[in-house]
Parts: structure tokens; sequence; C-alpha cells
């Protein structure tokens, strides 16, 4: 038994403390949480605009094939585009957006982070706004003719009275799109970017040993994903509690 | 643009068509409501009535004919439509608070986002407001801690928080639970009294009774009587009409 933790500890050492072998893990974790962070962001704000675009002109679609002119074409083209986009993002691998973003896209790019941190928040932007779309489809409709017979106009509607609503209804759903996509951020390693995942690799590409450096990349992802489940778990209780 | 200075609301052979023809929600509404009437409409599910209200704000867009409000056309697509409906309030049969705000937000949010009033001055005529309607108390409620006959109290006062010139109820009632009809009839007896115009779908005889000025019998889509509330119930002249009060007193 004493053999077996003098072990543990031998390879301890090699793994994670000889020549600083832990700063590849800190820096992996910095990289990997910025990376996912921004991600979030850049998906939140496409969800959101894709989602408004698409439920107002699928909710609206009767009136507006009536009205005609210039404002109903531009939204019905760029609801077309938000379509396209949609199909083409989730009918891809994440890994091979991933790829042709930096080898095709951004050809020019010296450093990897920022091209991954725009693929990956176009990526999330797709599923953020199905799931935002999703919420906005289940208000009531009965909100949206409260706000506007107060005289709000429908921009006025959706930001005071649907979007509140809306964010409260998703957050477990969005809390779930969140932990995949930090989880997916484990393939930055494909464009040279050190992310955690890709730090682990370089320990075992000097150490040769495996089941250390792989059981403690999995740990680190499963606490980092049970932080995350936690927070939005904290912002959900929050949001419900001006309710009761 | 044509303009009508006759009655605050005035409708000119309004239509409202489903699958091109095949329903005929309105079929041809005229009618003309003068400040300070309150009208009563009644008539079998499926007659229009809901639909008529609602185009009057243009919740529903009419497939064809003329709104006026206040002499305006308010189905000429260049009519700011937002304008005019801060004007009219209206009541749901379902109440649609808004369940994140507390009373109090949803009584100002319309007046403070407008600029109608300070954040102060808003608050202070809702505190009256609520006063009036008896749930002083419950201004920093939240709309799921009201009963049914509390929530359409709160959206009475959400819609005259705006001070409207015209206040459509539709079926502000239908979903209450009995023992609460009488408190949310109150108030809109109240308001009658003091000279607000009104028109109201409603199956609340006794109410129409007591405080409409005119009541208008619709089916299919069409006004087939309009009277006194006292002479339409008692004295019915169409066989549909008849037909429909032998069902509902």
């Amino acid at each position: 038994m004493g053999q077996f933790f003098e072990n543990l500890k031998d390879t301890f050492v090699l793994n994670f403390i000889q020549e600083d072998r832990w700063k590849f893990v800190t820096e992996g974790i910095k990289t990997t949480l910025i990376v996912t962070l921004c991600a979030i962001v850049i998906g939140v704000i496409i969800g959101i605009i894709v989602a408004s675009v698409r439920s107002t002109y699928e909710k609206n679609k009767e009136e507006y094939a009536k009205r005609g002119g210039f404002g109903v074409f531009l939204l019905k083209v760029v609801n077309g585009i938000c379509k396209v986009y949609l199909t083409v993002i989730r009918g891809t691998p994440m890994v091979v957006q991933l790829l042709i973003m930096y080898y095709v896209v951004f050809v020019s790019a010296k450093n990897g982070v920022p091209v991954a941190i725009a693929a990956f928040g176009i990526n999330s932007g797709a599923y953020v706004a199905e799931i935002f779309r999703g919420g906005i489809m289940s208000i009531d409709h009965g909100q949206f003719e409260a706000g506007r017979s107060l005289g709000l106009n429908y921009f006025q509607t959706m930001v005071h009275i649907i979007i509140p609503q809306v964010i409260k209804n998703v957050l477990p759903a969005l809390c779930n799109e969140f932990i995949a996509l930090l989880k997916e951020t484990s393939v930055c390693g494909y464009i040279a970017i050190q992310d955690l995942t890709k730090g682990i690799y370089i320990i075992i590409g000097r150490t040769y040993s495996y089941y250390m450096p792989l059981l403690v990349l999995a740990a680190i992802y499963l606490i980092m994903v049970m932080l995350l489940t936690w927070l939005v778990g904290k912002l959900e209780r929050r949001l419900r509690s001006s309710e009761r | 643009m044509s303009v009508n200075t006759k009655g605050l609301i005035v409708t000119e052979d309004l239509k409202k068509y489903y699958r091109n023809g095949e329903i005929k929600a309105l079929d041809g509404i005229n009618i003309e409501i003068d400040k300070g009437e309150v009208v009563v409409i009644v008539g079998p599910s499926g007659s229009g009535k809901s639909t008529f209200l609602r185009s009057l704000n243009l919740l529903e867009i009419p497939t064809s004919g003329k709104i006026f409000f206040e002499g305006v056309d308010i189905t000429d697509p260049k009519t700011d439509i937002n304008m005019h409906r801060r004007k009219m309030g209206m009541v749901f049969q379902h109440f649609n608070l808004f369940p994140h705000l507390s009373v109090m937000g949803n009584i100002t949010l319309a007046p403070i986002k407008h600029k109608i009033q300070s954040k102060d001055e808003a608050r202070e005529n809702a505190l009256r407001l609520l006063k009036r309607v008896g749930l002083l108390e419950k201004a920093e409620a939240y709309p799921s801690q009201l009963s049914g006959g509390q929530r359409q109290r709160i959206a009475i006062v959400r819609a005259l928080a705006m001070n409207p010139d015209v206040m459509l109820f539709d079926e502000p009632t239908s979903a209450l639970d009995p023992e609460m009809v009488g408190e949310v009839l109150e108030v809109m007896k109240e308001l009658a009294h003091e000279g607000m115009t009104m028109a109201v779908v409603t199956h609340e005889m006794g109410f129409a009774r007591e405080v409409a000025t005119r009541a208008i019998f619709m089916d299919e889509g069409r006004i087939l009587e309009q009277n006194t509330p006292q002479e339409l119930f008692s004295n019915p002249q169409h066989p549909r009409l008849k037909d429909f009060l032998s069902k509902v007193l």
C-alpha cells in the first residue's frame, strides 16, 4: 500500500512539479476559460439577435405578407440568412468549423485564440438562437398584446416584457449549452492553441506517462463544469426569487 | 386621408376574413361610439365580438374597412398606431399582467417608457389608482401572489395609468371564479359613472342593464340588433337574439 502511494507521488512530481510542468495546466486553464467565456458572450448576443429576427418574422408572417414594403422585404432576407446560418453551423462538426476558420477565413492570423473565440462564439450562437426562439415562442401571446395595447412598440415590448421572461425560462437549457461549449473547447489544440487539453498532451509527450495527466485533465474539466452549473443555478434562483 | 369628426370611435364597413374569406369573423361592421358612452357587446361564442373589440386598437388587423379614433383613420398604414393605443386602454380576459414585474412595475412601465410621467409621478399616480380599487397594500406584490379578481383590478389600473380616452374590456370577468366577479364589475361600474367611454364584451347581463347606455347583439360577424340594454334584453326583435337570450338568461 505504501508502495502504491509512493508511486503516485513520484508520478505526480514527474508530471506536474518537475521543470514547472504545472504551468502547462494553469496556462491551459486560463486559455480554456478565456475562449469559453468570450465565446459564451458572443454566442448569447448572436443567439438573441437571430432568435428575435426569426420569431418576429414567424409571428407576423401573415401581417407582413399583406403589408409588403422594403422593411418587410429586408426582414425576409435577413430571416433567410439566419436560417442558412443555423443549418450550416448545426450541420457541420465543430472541429471542421474551427479548422476552416483558422486555415481558410483568417489565414493571416498569428494568434489562434481570437480565431477560436470567433469560431466557438459563432457555433454556440446557433444553438443559443434556437434555445431563445423556443423561449420566445413559449411566452403567452397575451404578453405581447398587453405590451402593444399599452402603446409600446415591438422593440420595447421585446426588451421590457418578453426577453426578461424568456431569460428566466431558458436558463437551464442555456446552462446545458455553456457546459457543452466549455468541453468542446478541448479541440482547440487542432489550431495550435495551448488550452488545457493541449497542455496536458504536451506534458504526456514529455513524461510518457498517461494515466495521471489524463485523470487530472478529466477532473479539472469536471470541476469547471460543476462550478459553472453552480453559478448558473445561483443566478436562476435569484431571478426566480423576485416572483415569490 | 378621410377625417371623421363625429364619434370618438367610428368604424366603416369593417371586415375581418380568415382563410381568404372562408371564415368571416367580421362581416361589415358600422358603428359609432360617442364620448361618455358605455357600449356592451353580447353574442354567442364565435360571433366576432372579441375580434371586433380587438380590431379597435388593431390587435387584429382588419381585412378591409376603416376605423376612426378621435377623427384619425388608424387603419391607414401611415398612422402611428402606438400613439393612438396609448389613448385606448385594454383589459383582457386573462389579465395578461407581466409576471416578472411587481404590481407597481406593471402599472408604471408604460407611462415611464413613454416619458409621459417621471418615475416619481408615475408611482404617485399608481398609488392613487391602487387606492381607488382598494389594492394599495399590494403595490409591491407580484402577480403570482394575487387572486384572479385582484389581478384583473390591477390590469384595469394598468390601463388607466395611461389616462386613456376609452377603455376596451374583452370579457373581463369570464376567467374569474364567481365570487370574484363582483369586485371587478364594481370597479367598472365606478368608471362608467365617472363618465369613462367604455366598450365591453361581456356575458354579465346585470352589468349591462345597470350601466350600459347601449347594448349591441352580434352574430356571424354582423351587428344584428342594438338598443338600450333594457329594450334589447326585455324586448328582443331579431329571432337570433331571442334564441340567444333564451339560452343565457
